[in-house]
């Protein structure tokens, strides 16, 4: 039969030259207002050659008028492809694949659990920094420095942490335990200013270990003060050495023979911070009010802050090692009400020089 | 730019290939549509594809389209996100770090649809969104980004994006985590 009748206009055409839109044959004429149409009714609109019918849709293998053929929607399938395109399965090494992945990913979730907490503690502590919560910050990120020493923006942005709360030897220790204080980048805007921030902050302490030494000799107690006020103005962030500042203004006021200034700054010193030292200078600004004044009340309250220092030096050797210098000094003074710096005092009284 | 040829970025990368055909043909399975042909991966030009029967339902060819462009592109955020950290941010040498970031880069690379698909897409989109078709609404600017990005896979638009989202969704997700302190 080479021959087949258009459902639409009833005429004969070769087989060959004829269309199927949804099980019904066309001409090739009608067909296609036959596709418009079902497209606009909301059906199938695609067509295909009605010889195309005879041939399997996906192998291309000729199937004739067979009835082990499968009719899928608009097209025809052999036997062997209809179970196929019907329900294309997925392959076993697929599936063992999928389910492989699945895996990988809660393993990569466990594997990353360590990171995720040094990560966050990194994200914590560079939101803290942008606070300017510099103290909080470094704690958060010397926890991520735990786990990944090497990493740049932990390094870089504890040490700026560190060196912003005044704190020269976290600093140090973010920048040295990060491959020795290198750095893969030198020209990074975070590096040059940690590197700005160090530069200023080891500055800062040279000048005061420099006004240490100058303090430990007579009549250098203004130059000393100078330095420390130099390094405490450029490094701020270190409290500890506006105090020592003060403190040795203590020095230049003695030196000056200024006793109440002594006192005053001593007094204000030992509000701030209870220490061995800060009571020790007290005692000792009070025993020179008690040698120029000879009133019983100075002298009384000079050992009393004596007394005081050794307590909170208890258990500090070293505190206990400069009280017992110190103390022997302060008798000195109380005793005779006489007033004379630790190198004369030195010079008199001892045959080896002990430290201050 | 350096010319790579496609089946050594197709070997290196074969996850992703695998996923993204993977993906269609779930979602061709989904919709009932009749499959005629799959390769999950080959040394060829595509390196995967999914032949299956003409879409005429919208949400079909839209999941059957952008499916895959939206499993890779998640699977890829979650990969990488494992591994950000110590590949990027903590510079810890970590090699399974270092393959998980592999393995979500190489699916984030293939998450792209690809231009027949988006052209099937393409044809129906424009008129539907005109009827107000809300998915279609949507598809078209993603469509017509994808459009471009398919084209610029010749100057690596594709590691471009797979670097994108593995390296700004982690940031995302635990800048995001840490403000609201988690």
């Amino acid at each position: 039969m080479s021959q087949a009748i258009c459902s639409r206009c009833g005429q004969d055409f070769p087989i060959k030259s004829l269309f199927d839109l949804n099980g019904v044959t066309y001409c090739e004429a009608c067909v296609q207002t036959a596709s418009k149409e079902a497209r606009e009714q909301g059906h199938p609109a695609s067509y295909i050659p009605l010889i195309n019918k005879s041939i399997c849709a996906r192998c291309n293998a000729y199937i004739g008028t067979s009835p082990d053929n499968a009719q899928i929607g608009t097209l025809r399938f052999c036997a062997a492809c209809a179970p196929l395109v019907k329900d294309w399965d997925y392959p076993q090494w697929l599936k063992l694949s999928l389910a492989a992945l699945l895996l990988l990913l809660v393993a990569s979730l466990a594997h990353g659990r360590k990171y995720f907490q040094a990560g966050r503690e990194m994200y914590i502590g560079e939101h803290l920094v942008k606070q300017g919560r510099y103290a909080s910050a470094l704690l958060h990120l010397q926890e991520t420095l735990r786990i990944a020493p090497a990493s740049d923006k932990a390094a870089l942005l504890a040490a700026k942490a560190a060196l912003l709360s005044g704190d020269v030897a976290s600093a140090s220790k973010a920048l040295q335990d990060h491959n020795g204080g290198r750095f893969e980048n030198a020209d990074k805007p975070e590096f040059r200013e940690v590197d700005s921030l160090w530069n200023r902050a080891t500055g800062a302490l040279t000048k005061a270990n420099q006004a240490e030494k100058l303090e430990e000799q007579d009549g250098k107690e203004v130059e000393a003060a100078r330095l420390m006020h130099e390094a405490a103005s450029a490094y701020p962030e270190m409290s500890a050495l506006a105090f020592a500042a003060e403190s040795y203004e203590e020095g230049v006021a003695f030196l000056k023979h200024d006793y109440d200034a002594f006192l005053a700054i001593a007094e204000k010193q030992w509000k701030q911070q209870n220490l061995p030292g800060t009571a020790a200078a007290v005692a000792s600004a009070l025993a020179c009010k008690y040698a120029v004044t000879a009133d019983i009340a100075y002298r009384q309250r000079s050992e009393e802050m004596l007394e005081k220092a050794r307590q909170l030096a208890q258990g500090n050797v070293d505190a206990l090692k400069g009280l017992d210098e110190f103390e022997e000094r302060i008798h000195y003074r109380l005793q005779s009400r006489t007033i004379i710096g630790k190198q004369e005092y030195d010079r008199k009284f001892r045959s080896v020089k002990a430290g201050k | 730019m350096f010319f790579i040829p496609g089946f050594v970025i197709a070997a290196l990368t074969f996850p992703g290939v695998i996923i993204h055909e993977a993906g269609h043909l779930f979602f061709c399975r989904l919709f009932k549509l009749q499959v005629f042909d799959v390769c999950f991966f080959r040394f060829g030009n595509p390196a995967g594809y999914v032949v299956h029967q003409e879409i005429q339902d919208f949400r079909a060819q839209f999941f059957v389209s952008m499916g895959p462009f939206f499993a890779n592109t998640l699977l890829c955020a979650i990969f990488c996100t494992t591994a950000f950290l110590p590949v990027w941010e903590l510079k810890v040498f970590d090699p399974l770090a270092y393959f998980f970031y592999w393995l979500g880069l190489s699916i984030g690379m293939h998450a792209f649809p690809s231009t027949v698909d988006l052209s099937h897409l393409w044809a129906q989109a424009p008129g539907l969104a005109r009827k107000g078709n809300v998915l279609a609404i949507v598809s078209l600017p993603i469509a017509a980004l994808l459009v471009v990005l398919n084209y610029g896979r010749v100057i690596w638009a594709d590691l471009g994006y797979g670097l994108a989202v593995g390296v700004f969704a982690p940031i995302a997700i635990f800048r995001a985590l840490a403000l609201i302190g988690i």
